[in-house]
Formats: structure tokens, sequence, C-alpha cells
């Protein structure tokens, strides 16, 4: 059995090629992919950063072909692949070991768009379930998916891949956990607007903010962002007296100076009896004057500060794929033993099946030219099949040994090419006459 | 004294005081709650060992330094457990359990010493001001800990380097447990002052001696007086304060083992 990985992702294809590949429900596709007999089962992920399908077939060649055929003529939404250079630029393809360790790359993160983010194993899971669903997915690509989960726990629990936050709203709020021991009796103020801000609060939100005010320019605009975010709306000229209420303060608005100065914040602490305030500041120029970092207890992160530490961490989790890279190729290798295995006894029997075929052709021929009676041909068929057994004894029992070690599909290859197990041409070519 | 115990004591909280150094310098922040499982063995072997001690006849004298040292450990480790029950303060361990190791090791290291004639003569006195006083040790012990790693943490905080390189405990509650660990700790410390004084007069006639413990544990005294004035009066900031904390322990430890060292 082969297993057959072709697909794009987001570094070899573009987002345009990729949406037109996207699929919403894979079942469907799935069905069809393993109704012909090119390949048994099939396993197709689907996700912003990636289109792939990974395969289990008899044959390679008719797999790659109509796996093709199958990107070409039923995934393209645009239905003219076969013309488009781009795509032949954008599919890679993997076979067996690289199937195997491509795979596990996926699941670990380790090939995600941002490395170590943990999305990408819960959609691995959900694209595999869907094959089972619709029966698509048969014994071997249950073994190798349930192995994939198995080595990404293993990567996540054994290295710090996903350790430590990436995108800015994750760090501020990470930041928030390491000042205050939790959010829930915490008040965040939102000045101004903007995506990122919006997005740390969220991931803030995500942790049990308690409260959340929004002070805008525009009353429409605050009492929009309140209405989202189930908090209350004011005007900026009430800043003064909000800020003592505010434990975080989330600052992007518009303006040549800082909005919030060092005797504003003074203030406020005074008024907190001097509990602390954690400032973000994504305002572009800056919101806050950058001397309030100098009180006490203030903690100001400017957009610098944020993206310096999510930058930091991205670095951090690159380092720690060496690691991942090093857990996937040794649980790989155990799949290897594993798939070697399981592919022995087949070989072994078609071994057999060979070498009889032979034998009993060759009596027959001889045994039709010579004239001997019952025993004699007895006696000889029995010599035949005990010449054949010693022979076959000895590659029959290191095919046995060798497919539970590492080299065992090397060594299963190497046995199928040497005794022309899978040419299926007459037994007799070759045959001295 | 039994030795036994105690350096099984101490055994255990050497265990535990490995797992949150390793959960600090790997970092790996699940080494913590090791740490603390661990402390709750060792805190279970060390009553055990005080229950021995107990037993003993004749019991040994409990106003020694090794029994105040071993008591102080205990005690810190008691309210550690509790603390971290209700905030994020498992990594708070890397000083505790160091600190605990340090205490029952010493004591299962010293020989059983004599009682003094002073705490023979006056028993409920002397009892009072060591449980009080070794109270008071632990819990300000707590703080100073407490305080140290909040001014780390605050520095990184402010600094805006390695964030999250440490897994120490946040700002939040270590202040938290800084402000409670120094409110209780200062009451006991006091009861242990006055104890000590009606200790002193029950034996010695005079309200106050020439002893150095005495004049150090009054210096210490002061200071946290001073800081909770500060803190709670003038509303000094928690970094002030952390530092005003591992200060006053410092002078604290003096008085109570520097001191009986060095005399």
């Amino acid at each position: 059995m082969k297993l057959l990985l072709l697909g794009m992702n987001h570094r070899t294809a573009p987002l345009a090629l990729r949406e037109r590949f996207a699929v919403e429900d894979v079942r469907p596709g799935l069905g069809k992919l393993v109704a012909g007999d090119e390949i048994d089962e099939a396993v197709l992920i689907s996700t912003c950063n990636r289109v792939e399908i990974v395969c289990a077939a008899p044959r390679l060649e008719p797999a790659q072909l109509r796996l093709r055929s199958f990107f070409e003529r039923e995934l393209d939404r645009r239905g003219d692949a076969a013309r488009d250079p781009a795509l032949d630029a954008a599919l890679y393809e993997y076979a067996d070991t690289g199937a195997v360790r491509h795979l596990f790359r996926v699941a670990s993160s380790i090939d995600s768009m941002v490395v170590g983010e943990p999305q990408i194993l819960g959609q691995v899971k959900d694209s595999y379930r869907a094959a089972v669903s619709c029966g698509a997915c048969g014994p071997l690509l249950t073994r190798l998916f349930q192995h994939a989960f198995s080595t990404a726990k293993r990567v996540k629990n054994e290295t710090r891949i996903a350790e430590r936050p990436v995108s800015v709203a994750r760090v501020a709020a990470e930041l928030a956990t390491e000042i205050f021991d939790h959010l829930r009796d915490k008040a965040a103020l939102l000045v101004g607007a903007g995506e990122m801000t919006e997005l740390a609060l969220e991931r803030l939100r995500s942790e049990g903010l308690a409260r959340i005010r929004v002070a805008n320019r525009t009353p429409a605009r605050a009492a929009e962002l309140a209405g989202r975010f189930g908090g209350s709306a004011h005007a900026l000229d009430e800043l003064p007296a909000l800020l003592p209420r505010s434990d975080v303060v989330l600052t992007s608005i518009g303006g040549d100076a800082p909005l919030l100065d060092r005797d504003a914040f003074l203030r406020a602490l005074a008024q907190r009896r001097n509990r602390p305030i954690f400032v973000i500041d994504i305002g572009v120029p800056r919101n806050v004057a950058p001397e309030v970092n100098e009180l006490e207890n203030v903690y100001l992160y400017d957009i610098d500060d944020l993206s310096a530490a999510a930058a930091a961490n991205a670095e951090g989790r690159r380092r720690e794929v060496v690691t991942a890279e090093a857990l996937v190729l040794e649980e790989q290798q155990r799949f290897d033993v594993w798939l070697a295995a399981l592919s022995a006894v087949p070989t072994i029997r078609d071994l057999r099946d060979r070498a009889e075929r032979i034998r009993r052709r060759e009596l027959e021929r001889q045994l039709a030219r010579l004239d001997l009676g019952p025993e004699q041909q007895e006696a000889v068929d029995a010599l035949t099949r005990a010449i054949v057994n010693k022979l076959l004894h000895p590659p029959v029992s290191r095919l046995r040994d060798q497919s539970d070690r590492e080299q065992g599909l090397a060594t299963l290859e190497t046995a199928r090419a040497l005794f022309g197990l899978d040419e299926s041409g007459d037994d007799e070519e070759g045959d001295e006459r | 004294m039994n030795l036994d115990l105690h350096a099984w004591t101490a055994a255990v909280y050497l265990a535990a005081a490995l797992a949150a150094t390793l959960a600090v310098a790997l970092p790996a922040p699940r080494a913590n709650r090791w740490a603390v499982g661990i402390l709750v063995v060792g805190a279970a072997v060390h009553a055990l060992a005080f229950l021995q001690l107990h037993r003993q006849e004749p019991p040994p004298p409990l106003t020694g330094l090794p029994f105040v040292v071993s008591l102080a450990a205990w005690m810190a480790v008691l309210f550690f457990l509790g603390a971290a029950r209700f905030a994020r303060l498992a990594a708070l361990a890397v000083l505790v359990a160091p600190a605990a190791f340090l205490g029952a090791f010493a004591t299962s290291l010293a020989a059983p010493a004599a009682a003094s004639l002073a705490a023979r003569t006056s028993p409920a006195w002397s009892h009072a001001h060591v449980l009080l006083a070794s109270g008071g040790l632990a819990l300000l012990g707590v703080a100073g800990g407490a305080g140290l790693l909040y001014v780390v943490h605050h520095g990184r905080i402010k600094a805006k380097r390695g964030l999250g390189g440490l897994p120490l405990p946040p700002l939040e509650a270590l202040d938290r447990v800084n402000v409670v660990a120094l409110s209780v700790g200062f009451l006991l410390l006091s009861l242990g002052v006055l104890t000590g004084v009606m200790w002193v007069r029950a034996t010695q006639g005079g309200f106050w001696t020439s002893d150095p413990h005495a004049s150090a544990t009054l210096v210490a005294w002061a200071i946290y007086a001073v800081l909770l004035v500060a803190r709670f009066g003038a509303g000094q900031g928690a970094r002030r304060s952390a530092l005003s904390a591992v200060a006053g322990f410092a002078v604290l430890l003096f008085a109570v083992v520097g001191v009986g060292l060095l005399t």
C-alpha cells in the first residue's frame, strides 16, 4: 500500500489561488475520490492556509494521476486549472515516508504560517473526522492520523513551540495576566478604536475582564463599540473621571499630541491608592506620554514594545522548531516501522506464490516429457518443493526480521524489486529454456 | 529532638526546592505544581517530626534556636500553601522551599540543647513567645520573599525585556500576599515581643534586657511599623513596600538567627 500527499499551502500558493481550491464540505469530493480503483482511502485538509489530500493507494502512479485530476476537475472553483501553469508551481507531492513526515509536521504546527499556532491540530482532526464520517478513511489512514495527533501532542508537551504568544493582541493579554492575578474584577477603558486594540480587548474579555468602558470623539462610534463589547459609552471629556476607575487602558485615537499625560495618571493613581494601571497604547503618534512609564504603578506598552515582544516570542518558537523536527523524525520512523511490519506479510505471500507458480509450471513441463511412475512423480514433486522451500527460507526469515526495524520498508521494497513481485509480466520471462 | 524525621523533612523540602528551581530556570511552569505537591508532603512530615518531638521524655527545650527556625519554616510553608490556593503564587515556592529546607536541615544537624534556666522557670511565657515570634518570623519571611520576587518581576515588566522568560507570579498576587503576610506577621511579631517582655519580667524582674537579640528584634519591629504606616497610612506604592519587606526581614533574620549564632 502506498501513501501519497498532494497539496498547496501558504508558501507555494498565493491566497487567490488557495481560495480557488478551498472546500467547505469535503465529504462529497472524498466520496468521489475513493469510489474508483486508484485510491482506497483519502482525507482532505482544507484551511485558509492549505489544501492537501492524503491518500492510501495500491499503486503510486495511477493515484498520482487521479489526485491531480481531482484537483483540476473537482476542487477548482474556476474549472480551468488544467490550463493554469500557476497550479503546477503551487502543488507539492510527497509519497510514503515523505507524506508521513509532512502530515506530522502539519499537525504539529511546524509547517504553519505562525509556527506553533494551536488551531491547525483542530482543523486536521476535523478533516479526519469528516473523512471517517463519509467512509473515505480506512485503517491505514486512521493509524496515520492517530499517530499524527499523538506526534502533535508530543511536540506541544516536549517543546516550547506553542508557549509564547506571537500576536500583538495576545502579547497584550498575557502582559495583563503578568500584572494582575485575574481580570474578573478589573475594568478596561478603550479610548478611540482600531483593529488591534479591539482584538486585544476581545482577548482580554476572553480572559474574564469584568467591565468595559468606551470613550470616543464620536458618540455614535462609542455607542457602537460599547454595544459590541457589552460596555458603556462615554465622551472624551470624561477621561479624567474614567481613568481612576480603569485597570487596563487601551488607546488608539488620532491626534498630534498625547491625549493622556503624566499628570493625568498621577491624579488617577492618587485616587486609586496606587493600584496598578496597565496601558496599551497602539496610537501612532502615541496617545500616552512615554514618561508615564516612569510612574511606579503604571505599566505602559506602545505598539513598538508589543511588536518587539511578539517578534522575540516568534524567534523563540523558531528556535524550538529544531527540537520539534527531531521529534517528528522519530515519530515518522516509528510509523515506518509499523507500516513495514504491515507490508511484510503480503510481500512474503507474494514471494511464496510466485515461487510456487514457477515450480508447478516447470514440474508439469518436465513431467510431461519424462515417463515416470506415480511414486517417482511424487518424489520429484517433493524434491522440487523442498528445494524451493530451502531457497526461500533465508529471504523470508530476513524479511520477517527486518520488518520491525527502521530499514524495514526499504528492505521490503528491495525484495519486491529483486524478485519482481510488482511485475505483472509472465513468470516465464527470463527463464532458461 | 527527633533528628531522623527532621532529616526526612529536609529531604522532602529539598525535592520541592529542586522542582521549584527547575520550574523557574528551565522554565517549566508545570514543575511548580510538583513543588507545591511535594511541599504539602513536606509539611505533613514536618508535623510528624514535631509530634514525635513533643512525645520525647523529657521534652526538649522549645526555646532553642533550632526549634524556632524549624517551627518558623513549617509555618511559612503552611502560610504559602494556604496563599497558593487563592492566588497564582505557586512560583513563590522557589524561595519558600529552599528556606524550608534550610530550616529543617539546620534543625536535623543541631545537637539537642539543654533548656535554659529562664525557660524552665517560666514555661508558659517562653512557649507563647516562641510560638508567636516563630509565626511572625515565618510570615514576615514569606513577605520578604514575595517582596523580592515583586521587585524582580516589576523590573522586568517595566524594562520590557524577556517577558515570560521567568514564570513568576503576577505582581498583584505578590503584592497581596505581601500585604497579608506583613499585616499578620507584624501582629504576631508584636505579640511575640510582648510575650518576650513578660517572659523577661517573670524571670528577671525587669521589663527589658540588654540581650542583643531583644535589641535587634526591636529594630526590626520598628522597621515593620514604619513600613505598615507608610503603606496603609501614606499610600506607599507596592514596589517600595516590597523593598522595605526585604530589608525588614534581613534585620529580623539577623535578630533571630544571626544574634543566636554569634552569641
